[in-house]
């Protein structure tokens, strides 16, 4: 399952920064709030309850009904309740009821609200001087009423700082910054340590051990660039050993022959000639054992070049050399279909199959499927056909069916596993199926 | 009555004394004067020495190998050359014809083969006339198709190539490397054995009608085989080397 989110190293570093660093600034932004909510408690909120307890303190007093300037900035409203406007600021409500609860004073409903003031506003009301010059520099109003039981609402006007909408913003902007200073440079990192490891995979991913190893250029941080050259060392390395391999199996290829070549000359003074021909067989038989081991070992690097070739008149021809031979081999005509591959290696495999059939059903029957994405290449017999449980065995080198008491049929199976590796290396597929009524169905399926 | 002028006089060239001396002895037993060489530089020496009419080369050989040694013979003399190679890979055949080589077997080969195609190779080039200067290898153009010996196929006009089978393939390079010529369903025969000892019992008719199966338009109405009414086959197109 994918895991939701970037999967790249960049986009993954780039994520978890980016994350930290806007926990950082929550934060932050949450600790200046509180600590200008604090100051502005102290500094605005306190004194404005103070005035309301002040002022009702006084209306409650025996003496007579105090101006206006004496009740300082708060009015008493007796005929109706005050319409306030704005948003209510609970904080606010419960200082002003603590606080005339200290003060032993029963308030009725009490009612605290914000609201922006504009200069329009202040013109229309007419407030000039320093009053005015704070409320712009504020840019907001407390407005709070404190209901007096039977008495009526006094009434203040408080001038009441903005400034925690405008830190928001100036605290999102920050971040802002923060994330371009910081994230340019960890998305730039992170890319120059995932580019040369990215060009890493792909040449890991490509590498065969028979071709020479592409050279990477070493970039990005130390790190990676060590671990570009261990990665150069270990597929030159890899490389060597493949090409000792090759080395070794001429070696072995040559020195087998030599002594075979010596002892094909010699037989030929051996006077009985059934004799000499089943000497001159087994030594052709353990050439042709030598000479699939080294197919399939330098399988990895074929010598031969892939061409457009005709895959019907491939299968005819190598047809075409068996009944050469005697023996008995039924092809049915296809048409031309030509594909890329290489020629002499597939008639290796396609000569496999049938040498197969020969081997255990005497003769064999091939015909060419074409069809619109494969072309099938089928190998049918009417031998003993295969177990169902050893059907992938046969395909393992060295592997032969018990069943073939005879040496004569036995071979090592080697044919099978080559004519697999070969046709496998041309992309396409062999498999096994035993017929109706005995015998088996090899059939090569390489894609169009 | 001196037969000794008569006699074939081979020279072998193998490192190995375990293939040489019984090889040497069986050729020997089969009618042919035998002289051996161990190495490139004795078989120069005897070059020189005698008149040898078909050379026995192995192309393995420590020091100068038959190959250097097969392209020194082909540019001082007309002597014909067999090339033994250990290796059945196709550059080995292609590198083999092209320096100029008559024909080559694969180790491990029958020491009877071996002679047939000495004799063949030897008939081949008897009086030094009939020889084909030309080495055998390289690609041939007919008829819109291109017979390449080094891989052995025969390519269409649209670049694919069309496998041959052994017989085809021999009948076809005998056809084509004499074009216009009248060949008897014997020569054909006698041309084709020397290579592979496949073909031995196929009847040259069959591999003709094969071969026009793959190369003519009309089957039935043949224009580059063509059938000589008493004689055998030509390849009626003209063979152009590439």
């Amino acid at each position: 399952m994918r895991r939701p989110g970037p999967t790249s190293l960049p986009g993954q570093i780039a994520l978890l920064v980016a994350v930290a660093l806007f926990v950082a600034q929550a934060l932050n932004f949450a600790l200046l709030l509180r600590e200008r909510r604090a100051f502005r408690f102290a500094e605005i909120t306190l004194p404005a309850v103070t005035r309301l307890i002040d002022a009702a303190e006084r209306t409650t007093a025996p003496r007579p009904v105090p101006t206006r300037d004496r009740m300082r900035g708060v009015r008493l409203v007796t005929d109706r309740m005050p319409a306030l406007r704005g948003e209510p600021e609970r904080d606010v409500e419960q200082a002003i009821r603590a606080g005339f609860a200290d003060a032993g004073i029963r308030p009725g409903r009490i009612a605290a609200r914000i609201r922006p003031i504009d200069e329009a506003e202040i013109q229309e009301r007419g407030i000039g001087g320093q009053r005015a010059e704070r409320l712009r520099r504020m840019g907001a109003v407390l407005d709070a009423a404190v209901e007096l039981p039977g008495r009526g609402w006094l009434v203040s006007h408080t001038p009441w700082p903005m400034a925690e909408r405008g830190l928001l913003w100036q605290s999102l902007a920050q971040t802002f910054i923060l994330y371009v200073i910081v994230l340019l440079p960890v998305l730039w990192i992170g890319r120059r340590i995932a580019k040369p490891l990215r060009r890493l995979a792909v040449a890991a991913r490509e590498f065969h051990p028979a071709r020479p190893l592409p050279a990477i250029e070493p970039s990005g941080p130390q790190d990676v660039r060590l671990l570009i050259s261990a990665f150069t060392d270990l597929g030159q390395r890899v490389n060597a050993m493949v090409d000792e391999k090759d080395r070794m199996l001429g070696a072995i290829g040559h020195d087998l022959r030599t002594p075979l070549a010596a002892l094909r000359v010699r037989i030929e003074s051996v006077e009985d000639d059934t004799d000499r021909a089943r000497m001159a067989e087994t030594i052709d038989e353990m050439n042709a054992t030598l000479d699939d081991i080294l197919s399939l070992a330098r399988l990895g690097r074929p010598s031969e070049a892939a061409t457009d070739v005709d895959v019907a008149a491939l299968v005819d021809a190598v047809v075409d050399d068996f009944r050469d031979l005697g023996h008995d081999v039924d092809f049915v005509e296809a048409a031309r279909v030509p594909l890329h591959l290489r020629p002499n290696l597939m008639r290796r495999a396609v000569r496999n199959l049938i040498e197969n059939a020969i081997k255990y059903a005497g003769a064999a029957e091939v015909r060419v499927e074409t069809g619109a994405r494969a072309v099938a290449i089928v190998v049918a017999d009417r031998g003993p056909g295969i177990p169902v449980d050893r059907m992938d065995a046969v395909f393992d080198p060295f592997t032969r069916l018990e069943t073939s008491r005879n040496r004569e049929t036995g071979g090592i199976g080697l044919g099978l596993a080559l004519a697999r590796a070969i046709v496998r290396d041309a992309g396409g597929e062999i498999t096994l199926v035993n017929r109706d009524g005995g015998g088996l169905n090899a059939t090569i399926r390489l894609p169009r | 009555m001196s037969d000794m002028a008569d006699i074939p006089h081979l020279l072998l060239v193998d490192d190995e004394r375990s293939i040489r001396e019984p090889l040497a002895q069986y050729l020997t037993k089969q009618g042919f004067r035998v002289t051996q060489a161990g190495d490139a530089e004795g078989a120069r020496a005897r070059l020189n020495a005698y008149a040898i009419d078909l050379a026995i080369l192995d192309i393995m050989m420590p020091g100068e190998d038959g190959l250097s040694l097969c392209r020194h013979i082909r540019e001082t003399s007309e002597t014909p050359v067999i090339l033994l190679t250990a290796r059945a890979e196709e550059t080995d055949r292609i590198v083999g014809l092209e320096m100029g080589a008559d024909d080559y077997v694969v180790k491990p080969f029958s020491p009877r083969e071996l002679a047939a195609r000495v004799k063949v190779v030897l008939r081949r080039t008897a009086g030094g006339a009939v020889r084909q200067h030309a080495p055998e290898a390289g690609s041939f153009a007919f008829a819109g198709w291109v017979l390449k010996t080094g891989e052995r196929a025969l390519v269409d006009r649209e670049g694919v190539s069309v496998p041959l089978s052994t017989g085809e393939y021999n009948l076809l390079h005998a056809l084509v490397t004499r074009p216009r010529q009248v060949l008897t369903r014997d020569q054909l025969l006698d041309l084709t054995q020397g290579r592979e000892a496949a073909a031995f019992d196929r009847a040259i008719d069959n591999q003709v009608s094969r071969l026009r199966k793959k190369i003519e338009t009309d089957v039935r109405n043949p224009e580059i085989i063509k059938t000589v009414w008493g004689g055998g086959y030509t390849l009626a197109t003209e063979v152009t080397r590439l």
